[in-house]
């Protein structure tokens, strides 16, 4: 735990710290799942980083990482409804993986001279492992596209289903500007989605899906409320410590 | 989709080895998936993949008659034993 942490610095760090988490744990829900052998081992690998970046940003705002990740009440976590969407299908969870993978890069090289001590380190880290990330997402999609219609169809479903999702991720904790100003993160939100749009939207242009840019936003209200799956989400995560919440692993 | 066999080698000088075999629709892909399915503990610093089509595969019937030569073993024994009595002065 970081006792010099700002209120801002904290907002914005935990916004990000619950994305890992969920993504994290809705990804790893593919441990063997996955479509064959190698892409289970792939995809469940992607989710322990995730899961790692979770810890690593969980770790600068509490010393009981297990009890602040699983145990708060839902209105005090931050994450956006992307990263708690259920995504029970492969083409949704690849949609979201791409969605996602490129909006946390942006928000790892935003935090790269970073005013928290560390921060820029550990986004040098993650970018080693997001690179590959991003790679396994275009490599699928881009094969996807070459592919046949059924696999086309599927995909661009799972566009139309996430992409107004996805737009809560660039929805900001009240805080953001003071974190700004305080050199916490360097561009705002509104600039990263910019950035994001274009660059999903290029990705799309090449690959020949179609779809229709949204117009509406999850009412997540600067992060504040949780998504219809949430209460799911947060009982699958609390089964096992909610056995014995004192105990010490 | 295509069957590899994935071979690792660790800095040094030690040899590739065999790890084991792996599934991918092709060789782009097959290198970050063999990657995560064989050295995601950092087994390997070196990776070779073979598509097993590739791989030249003896029959059975060229190899059999190899497979009883006791006497090309030479587990060194009668040397060790001869050396021996030289040292030793005896004779055998």
């Amino acid at each position: 735990m970081s006792p010099n942490l700002s209120p801002a610095a904290r907002d914005v760090l935990l916004a990000f710290a619950d994305d890992e988490h969920m993504i994290g744990a809705r990804h790893a829900a593919w441990i063997g799942l996955g479509p064959f052998l190698e892409e289970d081992l792939a995809f469940c690998s992607i989710a322990q980083d995730e899961l790692g970046h979770a810890i690593s940003l969980y770790e600068y705002l509490t010393n009981d990482v297990d009890h602040f990740a699983l145990l708060r009440s839902p209105d005090e976590y931050r994450s956006s409804w992307l990263a708690e969407w259920p995504c029970h299908q492969w083409n949704e969870s690849l949609v979201r993986h791409w969605l996602y993978d490129h909006a946390e890069a942006l928000r790892w090289s935003n935090v790269e001279h970073s005013s928290v001590d560390g921060l820029g380190m550990l986004a040098a880290r993650a970018e080693r492992e997001e690179s590959f990330h991003r790679d396994h997402a275009e490599m699928y999609l881009s094969r996807i596209a070459d592919g046949d219609d059924q696999g086309r169809q599927m995909i661009e479903q799972a566009i139309a289903e996430l992409l107004p999702v996805a737009l809560g991720l660039w929805d900001p904790v009240a805080a953001e500007p003071d974190a700004i100003a305080e050199g916490v993160m360097a561009a705002s939100s509104a600039e990263l989605e910019a950035r994001w749009s274009a660059a999903v939207t290029a990705d799309l242009d090449r690959w020949g899906f179609a779809y229709s840019w949204p117009t509406e936003r999850p009412a997540q209200s600067g992060r504040t409320v949780r998504s219809c799956h949430f209460p799911e989400l947060q009982a699958s995560l609390q089964e096992v410590i909610a056995l014995d919440p004192t105990a010490t692993w | 989709m295509r069957t590899y066999e994935v071979f690792l080698k660790k800095d040094g000088k030690d040899e590739f080895r065999h790890a084991g075999s792996m599934q991918a629709p092709d060789p782009d892909m097959a290198l970050p998936l063999a990657r995560e399915a064989y050295s995601r503990r950092g087994e390997g610093d070196l990776m070779w993949l073979v598509d097993r089509d590739d791989i030249l595969s003896a029959q059975p019937d060229l190899m059999a008659p190899n497979s009883n030569k006791p006497h090309r073993h030479n587990d060194g024994k009668r040397v060790a034993a001869h050396r021996k009595s030289l040292r030793e002065g005896t004779t055998t």
